[in-house]
C-alpha cells in the first residue's frame, strides 16, 4: 500500500469510526465494542504493515497542502520512533476495548464512549505522526480536549466533572504554550516542518530565543505529563472509567509529554537550560510522585501517583545529557506502558468483581480471586523493579545514568544516584502496598460485592499485558530489543551509542543500589504497614498541601473573583459614564491630534459682526444654555428653549440666504417639538433618592466636571469649525453641482438636485432611515407600559373633568372643547389652505425652494394641529387616509421604484430623466423623474411623522383605558386601532 | 454601462430595499405573510454575495456610479474582495437570523420582517459604498433598523440595554457626522478614493485638520467596534437583544472595524505623505486593551449571552490590534479571522437561546459557587456507587455538540477555523526573517490568552449547562431552529477544510487593502460618462 493510505487511514479511521460509533443506539454495547476493536486491530495491523520501511531506516511520509501561504501542511510522517508509539497506542487500545467492553455495564450508554475513545485514539496516533509541528500542536489540543471528555464520561458525577475540568484546564494551557512555543520554534528555523526542525539544532541551539522556545515547549510537555508542579490533574483524571485509565496512563495522553521531549531531543536537549528545566521537573516529580503514592488509600490513586512517579523518571532520564539515557527513557516507557496498563485493568477488576477500591477495606483477595492475584503481582512486580521482569532492565539502565550522567551541576550529580534510589525504594514500598494490602491477609468481610474471578476475556488483556513484561523481562534482546533500537535510531540517528539489553550484566553498582533500594523499601513497608493499614490522613509533611484545592482557589479567585473585580474597575455598565468615556475620547483624539501637528486659523478675515446677528446668536446661545442648565429636571422648560434654538438656527439660515434649509429647518423645529412635548408627559418624576445616597459634594463635583467636559467638547469643536471656516475652501463639489444643476439635473434649485439626483442615494437612505425609526417608535410605543407615577391624569385634565362633573348636564371634555372652539374652527379652515401649500412646495421644489421633504412636513403640521385642537379621536374619526405604513410603504417603494426605472433604459440605478411636457391650462412644464423621487419623499415623510404621532398620541388613549375610575371610557374607533395595530 | 451584470453590483442593496418596502406596504393593506418574501430576498441576497465574492476576484475594482455621474461628485459604489466578503458574511448571517426567527422570534413584535430586511440594507450599502458621507447614510440604516431589532420582544432588561445602544451611537453619529464635515472642509471631496489621492497634497497646516476629522471619524469606528473604553455597553446590548437580532447585531460591530479597515489602510497607506500609518499604534494598544478587557468580560459573565457579548469584545480586539499592526500578511490572517468569527460568534448567540431555553435564572452563579466552595459531597467517596452512565437525550446531544464546536472556534483551539485564524495572524508575525518586535509577543499572548480564558470560561458553563443539572425533559427544539445553527457551524467546518484557497483569496484581499493605488484607480481612473443634454 502506498504511504499516504496507510498513514491517512491510521489517523482517519479511528475518527470516522468515532463518528458512526456516536450514531449508534443508545445500549449498542456489543456492536460499539466490536467496531472499536476492529478499527483498533485494523489500525494496529497498518503499523505492522509499515514495519519494513522502518526497520530499515526508512520513513513513511505523506504531505497534503493546507495552508501553503503559511507553511501550514498536514504531513504524516512515519519513522521508527514514531512507529513503536503507534503500535503502543494501538495494540493497547485494543486491549482496553476488550477490556472496556466486560467493564462497562450493561445500562451504560457505551456507544457515546466508545465513540470518544475512538477519537482519542485517532487524535493521540495523529500526534505522534505528526511531521509538522503546527500539526501537532493541533493534534495535542485534539487529545487535551477528548481525554475531556473522556474523564467526564461519568458527568453526573462530581469527581468526573471536576477531574475532567482540571484536566483539561491544565492541558489545554500547556498545549497553548506549546502552540506558541511552535511559533517560536518555527520563527528560528524558518520551518515548521520536522524534518527541517530536526535537521536544524545548531540554528535552535544558538538563536537568542532559544530559551523563549524551550520554556515554552517544556511547559506544554510538563502540563501533559503531569510534571512537578502540574501534576495534580493526573491523579483527579482517574474520575474516568478504568478503561480510559488504563489508557490514558500507559500508552497516551501522559506519554505525549515525553514523546514530545524525545522527539525534539535532539534539537533542543543538551544545553545547560534544559537540563536544569527538564531534569530537575523530572527529578522533583519523580520523588514527590512515588512518595506520594505510598499513602494512597485508593488503588487507583496510588496507581495515578506511581505514574506520575514514573514519568518524572522518564522525564529525568530526557533531562540528562546522555544518548543512552534517551533509549533508557524509551525503555522505560514501553516497560511502563505494559505493566501500568495490567495494574489498572486488575485494579478495575476488583473494583468491579468487590465493589470498592479502598485499600483499606480490602484484602485476602487471593482466596476469591488467586488468578487475578498472580497477574497482579507479577505486574506490581515489574513496578517495582524485580528481577527478570521488564520494569528491572531499564531500571537499571536508569541508575547506570543516574551514576555517570554529566549534567551540569555537580551537586546534583552527587544526589542523582541517591534520589534514583529513593524512588525505586518507594515504589518498591507502594508495591508492596498494592500486592500485600490487597490480596493476602484475613479472608475479606464487609465488602460491598461478594468477590469472585472476572470474565475470562476480562482478564485476556491483562494476561497478555502480564505475559508481555515477563518476556521482556527475561529475554529483552530477543524479544524487545529490535524495536527499541529502530526507535533510537530514528530519534539519534548515527549518534545511537552502543548499549546492551540484557539481563545480568555482572557484579556492578546499579545491581548493588537495586538489591539495596528493594531492601530498603520492604523494610519501610514493614515499619508503615500497620499504620497504612489503619489509614493516614494523607502523606506525612505535605498532608496539607492540596494541591486540588490550592488550584480551585487559585482558578475561582483568578478566574472569577479578580476577573469581576476588574471587570468593575475597568469598565461600567452605565450609561453615563460610557458617554462620558466616548466624549472624553473624541476630544482627546480630534484635539490631539489637531495639536501635535500644531494647527492655526487660516488666511481669510472674518467678516466685521453683524449687531443684530450677534444679538441672536446670543439669545440663541442663552436658550442652549438654558437647556441644558434645565434638561434634568425642567424638562418642558428644556423642550421650550431648545425650540429658541431651533428658531435662532433657523432664522441663520435665512440671514446666510439659504431657504431650503430654514424651511426644513423650521418645519423639523415644530414637528419635532410637538413630538417632544407628547412624549415628556409619559418620562417619569424626578428621582427623590439620589441626594439622599451620596454627598451634595460628590454630586457637585461630578456636575463640574461634567461641565468641563462639555465645555472642552464644546470649545474643540467651535475651534474646528472656525479654523476650517476661516481656510480658502478647496475646491469643492459646489463648483460642479452649481455647473451642472440645470444642464445636466433639469432644476434650478441646486440644493433640490443634489438631494434628488446628484446625491439622490443619499436622499434615498436617509428616508430608509426616517422610515424605520417611525416604525420602531411604534414597535416600541406598542408595548410601552407607563411608570407608576406618570399613569395617573395630569392636574390640567384633571381639572377640566372637574369642571364638567360640576356641571351634569354637561359631557365629559365639553369644557375643553368650548376653551378651543375658535383655534378649532381656525385650523378646520386652515387644513386645505395648508395641503395647497404642500402641494406648491412640493412641484415648484426642483426649481425653487421647496421639495418633498417640507412638503411633507408641512402636510404632518397641519395633521398635527387637527390632533392639537381636534383631539385624537375627532381627527381620526375624520381623516381616514392615515394610514401611515401604507404611507410608509408607498413613499419608499415610489423613490425606490423611481431608482430601478433607470435600468429599464440601460442607465444605472437612480439615473434621472428630465423634459418639459406642454400641458393644457398650464403650459410648459417641467417633468423630471426626480419629481417621482420627491413624491416619493413627500409620502414617506407624512407616513412617518404620522406614524410617530399616533404612537405618541394613543398613549394616552391607552393610558385612559388603563384608568376608568377617573376618566369616561374613551371610544376608540375599531378603524383608528386597526390602522395603528396593523403591522402586527 | 449597458450589460446587466453590471447591476448586479448595486442588487445587493436593492434587494432588501424593495423587500422591506413592499412588507410594510403589505403589513398594512393585506393580510399576507411577509415570511415567502423575506426568504425569497435572503435566499437572493446570498446568490448575489456569492456572485460578487467571485467577480471581485480580480485585481480591478468594479464600481457602480449611481445616478451615472462621475466619481468625482457623485456617489459611486466599489467592489473588491474585502467588500465581496462582507457582503457574503452579512448574507450568511442575515439568512440564518431570518430562519431562526420563523420559529418564534418574529412573532414577539411588530415589524420584525422588514426591520431585518432595513438591517440588511444598510449592511450591505455600508460595504458597498465608496462615499464617505453616503457611509454615513448606510451606517444610519444600519444603526435605525438595529435600533428597532435590539428593541425587538421588549421587556425591561431589553429596552434599557437597548435606549442606552441607542443614545450611544446617537452620539457616535454625531461624531462621525463632525468627522466628515471636516474631511469634506479641508480635503473638499467625499470619495474615498479622491481623498486618499488628494492625501499627499494636503499641506501642512491644513493637514492637522484633516487629521483631526479623520481621528474623530475613527473614534466614532471604534465606538461601533466597540474598541476599549468606546464598548461597555455593547455586552448589554447584545445579550439582552433576541437571539436572531443579537446574531445581527454581532456583524454590525464588525462594520466598524470594516470601516477602520478601509479608510485607514487606504488614507493612511504608503501614498498618504505626512500621514503614513496614523494612529497605528493607537489602534494596536486599543485593540490589545481591548482583548484584554475582553478576556476579563468573558471570565467574570455570570450567563452565556454576557459571555458571547464578551467574545464580540475579544474579537474586536483582536481584529484591531492585528490590523494596527500595518503588515499585509498579518491583514490577511485578520481577514480569515473576521470571517471565522463572525460565522463563530452568529452561530453561538442562536445556540444560547436554545441551550438556555427552560433552565432556572441563576444557575451559573451556582455553578461557580459550587466550585469554589466544593459540591458538598463527600471527597473521600471511593466506592463511587453510580458508575453508570447517564444517557444524553439526542436534542442535548446535539446542542451539546454544537456548543463544543462553538466553544473550540471562540477560543480558537484545534481544529478548526478559529485556530487556524489565530494561527493565520501571529504566523507572519513570527515568520523566518521577520523581526520579531514587543508588539509580536503582545499580540501573541494577547491571542493565546484570550483563548485560554474563553476556554475557562466556556468549559464551566458547559459543564454546568449539559453536566451538572441534566434537562429533566429536553428542551423542545424545532429543525428550523437548529438548522441555520448547524449552517453557520458548517460554513466554519468548510472554511477550516478549504483554508487553503480562502488563504489565498483573502491574501490577495489584504493585499489590495495595502496597495490602494488599484482601488483608487479603479474609482477614479475611469471615464466619466457622457455629458447629460441640455434640455
Amino acid at each position: 500500500m502506498p504511504d499516504g493510505i496507510v498513514l491517512a487511514c491510521l489517523v482517519g479511521l479511528p475518527f470516522v469510526a468515532a463518528i458512526v460509533a456516536g450514531l449508534l443506539p443508545t445500549r449498542a454495547r456489543d456492536t460499539a465494542s466490536m467496531l472499536a476493536g476492529a478499527v483498533a486491530l485494523v489500525c494496529l495491523g497498518l503499523v505492522w504493515s509499515a514495519y519494513g520501511t522502518v526497520s530499515g531506516g526508512g520513513v513513511l511520509r505523506a504531505e497534503l497542502p493546507w495552508m501553503p501561504q503559511l507553511g501550514l501542511s498536514i504531513v504524516l510522517r512515519m519513522d521508527g520512533f514514531a512507529w513503536l508509539f503507534a503500535g503502543l497506542i494501538t495494540g493497547i487500545g485494543a486491549l482496553v476495548v476488550l477490556y472496556a467492553r466486560y467493564y462497562m455495564s450493561a445500562e451504560d450508554p457505551v456507544p457515546r464512549f466508545f465513540s470518544f475513545l475512538l477519537a482519542f485514539m485517532g487524535a493521540m496516533t495523529g500526534l505522534v505522526l505528526s511531521g509538522h509541528l503546527v500539526q501537532l500542536a493541533l493534534f495535542w489540543e485534539l487529545t487535551s480536549f477528548l481525554s475531556f471528555l473522556l474523564i467526564g464520561y461519568w458527568h453526573h458525577t462530581a469527581a468526573a466533572r471536576d477531574g475532567a475540568r482540571m484536566a483539561l484546564t491544565i492541558t489545554a494551557t500547556g498545549g497553548l504554550s506549546l502552540f506558541a512555543g511552535v511559533l517560536v520554534l518555527g520563527h528560528i528555523v524558518g520551518s515548521y516542518d520536522l524534518d527541517v526542525v530536526l535537521a536544524a539544532g545548531d540554528t535552535i541551539r544558538d538563536h537568542p530565543l532559544y530559551i523563549v522556545a524551550l520554556i515554552l515547549i517544556v511547559l506544554g510537555a510538563l502540563t501533559k505529563s503531569a510534571q512537578f508542579p502540574f501534576h495534580f490533574w493526573l491523579p483527579h483524571a482517574m474520575a474516568a472509567p478504568t478503561p480510559v485509565s488504563a489508557y490514558l496512563h500507559s500508552a497516551t495522553l501522559v506519554k505525549a509529554g515525553v514523546f514530545l521531549l524525545a522527539r525534539l531531543w535532539p534539537v533542543m536537549a543538551g544545553t545547560d537550560a534544559w537540563a536544569w528545566t527538564v531534569g530537575l521537573a523530572g527529578l522533583i516529580t519523580m520523588l514527590i510522585g512515588a512518595y506520594i503514592a505510598i499513602f494512597q488509600n485508593d488503588l487507583k490513586g496510588l496507581l495515578a501517583y506511581s505514574t506520575i512517579s514514573h514519568l518524572g523518571l522518564i522525564t529525568l532520564l530526557l533531562g540528562l545529557k546522555s544518548e543512552l539515557a534517551l533509549i533508557a527513557a524509551i525503555f522505560h516507557t514501553m516497560n511502563h506502558a505494559a505493566f501500568k496498563c495490567s495494574l489498572f485493568m486488575a485494579a478495575g477488576i476488583i473494583d468491579h468483581e468487590t465493589g470498592t477500591r479502598d485499600i483499606r477495606r480490602l484484602s485476602g483477595l487471593n482466596g476469591p480471586m488467586p488468578f487475578t492475584a498472580r497477574l497482579a503481582l507479577v505486574a506490581a512486580a515489574a513496578m517495582a523493579g524485580v528481577p527478570l521482569l521488564n520494569g528491572f532492565i531499564s531500571k537499571e539502565m536508569f541508575f547506570a545514568e543516574a551514576l555517570s550522567a554529566t549534567a551540569p551541576v555537580h551537586p546534583l550529580l552527587n544526589v542523582l544516584p541517591l534520589a534514583a534510589m529513593l524512588a525505586s525504594a518507594f515504589s518498591v514500598v507502594y508495591s508492596l502496598r498494592f500486592i500485600h494490602g490487597v490480596f493476602f491477609g484475613s479472608p475479606p468481610t464487609d465488602l460491598p460485592r461478594t468477590p469472585h474471578e472476572p470474565a475470562t476475556w476480562m482478564r485476556f488483556p491483562v494476561e497478555i499485558l502480564v505475559l508481555t513484561c515477563i518476556m521482556v523481562g527475561v529475554l529483552p534482546a530477543a524479544t524487545v530489543g529490535p524495536y527499541l533500537d529502530i526507535a533510537a535510531r530514528a530519534v539519534l540517528g548515527d549518534a545511537t551509542p552502543y548499549y546492551s539489553l540484557a539481563v545480568w550484566h555482572g557484579v556492578n553498582l546499579p545491581l548493588l543500589m537495586s538489591v539495596v533500594a528493594m531492601a530498603a523499601g520492604v523494610t519501610i513497608y514493614l515499619i508503615l504497614q500497620r499504620r497504612l493499614r489503619e489509614g493516614m490522613d494523607g502523606p506525612p509533611l505535605i498532608r496539607h498541601l492540596d494541591a486540588q484545592r490550592l488550584f480551585e482557589r487559585a482558578m475561582v479567585t483568578l478566574s472569577w473573583r479578580l476577573a469581576r473585580t476588574l471587570e468593575r474597575i475597568a469598565g461600567t455598565r452605565r450609561l453615563q459614564p460610557q458617554l462620558r468615556l466616548i466624549l472624553i475620547a473624541a476630544i482627546v483624539a480630534g484635539a490631539g491630534a489637531a495639536f501635535v501637528r500644531g494647527v492655526g486659523p487660516g488666511n481669510l478675515v472674518p467678516a466685521p459682526i453683524d449687531p443684530v446677528l450677534a444679538l441672536l446668536w446670543v439669545v440663541g446661545a442663552a436658550c442652549a444654555l438654558g437647556a441644558a442648565w434645565q434638561a434634568k429636571f425642567h424638562r418642558l422648560a428644556a423642550t421650550i428653549l431648545l425650540g429658541g434654538v431651533g428658531l435662532v438656527v433657523c432664522v441663520t439660515f435665512v440671514w446666510f440666504s439659504a431657504p431650503d434649509l430654514a424651511l426644513t429647518q423650521l418645519t423639523v423645529e415644530i414637528v419635532t417639538t410637538v413630538l417632544l412635548l407628547l412624549g415628556l408627559r409619559w418620562l417619569p418624576k424626578r428621582m427623590q433618592s439620589s441626594s439622599a445616597r451620596e454627598p451634595e459634594v460628590l454630586g457637585r463635583t461630578r456636575r463640574l466636571r461634567d461641565l468641563a467636559i462639555a465645555t472642552a467638547a464644546g470649545g474643540c469643536m467651535a475651534m474646528l469649525a472656525y479654523v476650517v471656516m476661516t481656510r480658502t475652501p478647496p475646491e469643492l463639489l459646489a463648483q460642479h453641482f452649481l455647473a451642472r444643476a440645470y444642464l445636466e439635473g433639469g432644476g434650478t434649485n441646486v440644493v433640490n438636485v443634489i438631494l434628488v439626483d446628484f446625491r439622490g442615494f443619499d436622499t434615498l437612505g436617509e428616508i430608509f432611515v426616517v422610515g424605520v425609526v417611525a416604525l420602531t417608535t411604534f414597535a416600541l410605543l406598542r408595548r410601552f407600559r407607563p411608570a407608576a407615577d406618570s399613569v395617573e391624569l395630569p392636574e390640567q385634565q384633571r381639572d377640566q373633568l372637574e369642571a364638567d362633573e360640576a356641571r351634569h348636564a354637561r359631557d365629559d371634555g365639553r369644557h375643553v372643547a368650548d376653551w378651543l372652539l375658535v383655534p378649532f374652527t381656525l385650523t378646520r379652515l386652515l387644513f386645505p389652505v395648508m395641503l395647497v401649500a404642500a402641494a406648491f412646495l412640493l412641484l415648484r421644489g426642483h426649481d425653487l425652494p421647496g421639495g418633498g421633504f417640507s412638503a411633507g412636513m408641512v402636510v404632518a403640521i397641519a395633521i398635527i394641529l387637527q390632533y392639537i385642537v381636534g383631539g385624537t379621536e375627532w381627527t381620526e374619526d375624520r381623516l381616514s387616509l392615515l394610514r401611515p405604513p401604507a404611507w410608509i410603504g408607498t413613499g419608499l417603494l415610489l423613490a425606490a421604484g423611481t431608482g430601478v426605472a433607470a435600468w429599464a433604459f440601460g442607465l444605472p440605478f437612480m439615473t434621472s430623466y428630465f423634459s418639459y411636457a406642454d400641458l393644457p391650462v398650464l403650459g410648459k412644464v417641467p417633468m423630471a423623474s426626480a419629481l417621482i423621487f420627491d413624491i416619493g419623499v413627500f409620502v414617506l415623510v407624512v407616513g412617518a411623522t404620522l406614524l410617530m404621532l399616533i404612537a405618541l398620541a394613543h398613549q394616552s388613549v391607552r393610558g385612559r383605558r388603563s384608568t376608568p375610575r377617573t376618566l369616561p371610557q374613551a371610544k376608540a374607533s375599531p378603524r383608528v386601532a386597526d390602522a395603528v395595530g396593523g403591522g402586527g | 454601462m449597458s450589460d446587466w451584470t453590471t447591476h448586479l453590483l448595486i442588487a445587493p442593496v436593492v434587494v432588501p430595499m424593495l423587500a422591506g418596502a413592499v412588507m410594510v406596504l403589505a403589513s398594512d393593506r393585506w393580510r399576507w405573510s411577509p415570511v415567502p418574501l423575506g426568504l425569497a430576498s435572503m435566499l437572493a441576497q446570498v446568490v448575489l454575495a456569492m456572485l460578487l465574492l467571485a467577480a471581485a476576484d480580480q485585481p480591478a475594482v468594479r464600481i457602480y456610479r449611481l445616478g451615472n455621474w462621475p466619481a468625482e461628485f457623485g456617489i459611486v459604489l466599489a467592489l473588491d474582495r474585502l467588500s465581496a466578503l462582507m457582503l457574503a458574511l452579512a448574507s450568511v448571517l442575515g439568512l440564518a437570523a431570518f430562519v431562526f426567527s420563523l420559529a418564534r422570534w418574529q412573532r414577539a413584535g411588530v415589524h420584525f420582517h422588514p426591520l431585518l430586511q432595513f438591517q440588511m440594507l444598510g449592511l450591505n450599502g455600508a460595504f458597498l459604498t465608496g462615499d464617505l458621507f453616503n457611509l454615513f447614510v448606510f451606517f444610519e440604516v444600519m444603526l435605525a433598523a438595529s435600533y428597532g431589532l435590539a428593541l425587538h420582544g421588549s421587556g425591561t432588561a431589553r429596552v434599557r440595554a437597548g435606549l442606552h445602544y441607542i443614545v450611544v451611537n446617537l452620539v457616535a453619529s454625531l461624531l462621525f457626522l463632525v468627522g466628515v464635515s471636516l474631511v469634506y472642509g479641508i480635503a473638499g471631496t467625499l470619495n474615498m478614493a479622491d481623498l486618499a489621492q488628494r492625501m499627499r497634497g494636503i499641506a501642512s497646516e491644513d493637514r492637522a485638520v484633516l487629521e483631526a476629522g479623520l481621528a474623530v471619524l475613527g473614534i466614532a469606528f471604534l465606538v461601533k467596534a466597540a474598541m476599549w473604553p468606546l464598548g461597555f455597553w455593547l455586552t448589554g446590548t447584545y445579550s439582552a437583544a433576541s437571539a436572531p437580532a443579537a446574531a445581527i447585531l454581532s456583524l454590525l460591530s464588525k462594520v466598524g472595524i470594516y470601516a477602520v479597515l478601509r479608510l485607514w489602510l487606504l488614507l493612511f497607506g504608503d501614498d498618504a505623505g505626512a500621514s503614513v500609518g496614523f494612529a497605528g499604534p493607537w489602534l494596536v494598544i486599543g485593540g490589545l486593551l481591548t482583548v484584554a478587557f475582553g478576556s476579563i468580560a468573558v471570565l467574570a459573565s455570570q450567563n452565556l449571552s454576557r459571555m458571547a457579548g464578551a467574545s464580540v469584545l475579544v474579537s474586536s480586539g483582536t481584529l484591531l490590534a492585528a490590523i494596527g499592526s500595518g503588515q499585509v500578511r498579518v491583514t490577511g490572517g485578520a481577514l480569515f479571522y473576521l470571517a471565522s468569527s463572525v460565522l463563530a460568534i452568529g452561530a453561538f448567540f442562536l445556540l444560547i437561546e436554545l441551550v438556555e431555553r427552560g433552565r432556572e435564572v441563576g444557575a451559573d452563579v451556582l455553578a461557580v459557587t459550587r466550585e469554589a466552595f466544593g459540591t458538598g459531597e463527600e471527597e473521600e467517596d471511593i466506592d463511587a456507587p453510580d458508575e453508570v452512565g447517564v444517557a444524553i437525550p439526542g436534542t442535548v446531544a446535539i446542542l451539546g455538540l454544537s456548543f463544543m464546536t462553538c466553544a473550540l472556534l471562540l477560543a480558537g483551539l484545534p481544529p478548526l477555523s478559529g485556530f487556524l485564524a489565530k494561527f493565520a495572524i501571529l504566523a507572519p508575525l513570527f515568520s523566518a526573517g521577520a523581526a520579531v518586535t514587543p508588539m509580536s509577543w503582545a499580540l501573541m499572548a494577547a491571542l493565546i490568552l484570550s483563548g485560554l480564558a474563553t476556554v475557562i470560561a466556556l468549559v464551566r458553563s458547559g459543564i454546568d449547562v449539559f453536566w451538572t443539572t441534566p434537562h429533566s425533559a429536553p428542551p423542545r427544539v424545532g429543525l428550523i431552529e437548529f438548522a441555520p445553527i448547524a449552517m453557520l457551524l458548517a460554513l466554519c467546518i468548510a472554511l477550516t477544510a478549504a483554508a487553503g484557497p480562502a488563504m489565498t483569496y483573502l491574501d490577495a484581499a489584504a493585499r489590495s487593502l495595502h496597495a490602494p493605488q488599484d482601488y483608487v484607480q479603479g474609482v477614479m481612473g475611469v471615464p466619466d460618462p457622457e455629458p447629460r443634454r441640455a434640455p
